[in-house]
């Protein structure tokens, strides 16, 4: 007499289904495993806030940086023009001292009459 | 007995750049001037130029200056040696009474040995005074300094470091300015 099939199903499905008790340690590498995750998941999130921190540190000295050569860019054609006009200023009065000189040069008598 | 001996003219040599080094300075501190404030004259004053250039900003102007400008080039040749540019010009809307006791300061620095006057100018047909003031150390013009008053425009400059005479000459003409017989000392009272 041949086993009903569906019996022997039934029979490896019960099987299947029996509870086993997990091996020894078990709880403890499964608690360690989520431990692992949660520093891998940690990590890749610090990773991610430095790359993050680095790509906004770049930018704002690429920002700084510009700022700082306007600034200079600024100050040099500021001290440049102040130079100038120093420049300007010095030779007005080494001309006014030459055009007086040369003035009361051309007329000593007239100094002298009055 | 060899490295003592390079030892000894090593601390020679430190020492006499030691001494040399605070002659210099020394120098360039003289030609200096302490610049009174003349914060009453800036209220009265039109127009106010208040130019204060130490060798950095020296330095910076120089780097912004472009050669192929004719003044800019003639101001680069002026410069070259000066650690220091100082000016303070006021002018006036009106005949203006300056209060003489901030340009007695000043000239009373130009009284230091090493400063001789190179020209004094009193004119009393134009109310212009100017006085050219040199500060010279061995045979070497270290400093400048320019006082001139007019009825409604009083200036002092002071230029400080190595003043090629030669090359303000040369500015001079250059920049359009009648040259002015620095070689000769003028003195008009």
């Amino acid at each position: 007499m041949n086993p009903d099939p569906q019996d022997n199903f039934e029979n490896r499905l019960r099987a299947a289904l029996q509870p086993v008790e997990p091996s020894e340690g078990f709880a403890d590498r499964v608690m360690t495993r989520i431990a692992a995750d949660a520093v891998k998941r940690a990590r890749m999130g610090a990773s991610r806030w430095f790359v993050m921190a680095l790509a906004a540190s770049l930018v704002a000295a690429i920002v700084v940086g510009e700022q700082w050569q306007r600034r200079q860019e600024q100050a040099g054609i500021e001290a440049r023009r102040q130079l100038l006009e120093a420049l300007r200023v010095t030779r007005e009065k080494l001309d006014l001292a030459y055009q007086v000189v040369n003035s009361e040069a051309r007329s000593p008598s007239r100094d002298a009459g009055s | 007995m060899k490295t003592n001996w390079h030892r000894t003219i090593g601390l020679i040599l430190i020492a006499a750049i030691a001494a040399f080094l605070p002659t210099n300075n020394a120098a360039a501190a003289d030609a200096l001037l302490r610049l009174p404030n003349f914060d009453a004259l800036e209220s009265k004053a039109s127009k106010v130029v208040s130019i204060s250039l130490d060798e950095k900003l020296l330095g910076i102007a120089t780097r912004f200056l472009d050669p192929k400008n004719a003044d800019d080039s003639a101001a680069r040749a002026v410069i070259s040696g000066l650690t220091g540019v100082y000016v303070r010009s006021y002018t006036f809307d009106e005949d203006f009474a300056y209060p003489t006791t901030a340009v007695d300061a000043v000239r009373k620095q130009l009284n230091a040995p090493g400063w001789q006057r190179l020209v004094e100018v009193r004119s009393r047909k134009e109310h212009a005074n100017v006085d050219i003031f040199l500060l010279v150390d061995r045979d070497k013009a270290n400093g400048l300094a320019i006082i001139a008053s007019e009825p409604r425009e009083f200036t002092i400059v002071n230029i400080v470091g190595s003043i090629d005479l030669e090359k303000l000459h040369r500015l001079e003409g250059q920049m359009g300015i009648p040259k002015l017989q620095l070689e000769q000392k003028e003195s008009r009272k």
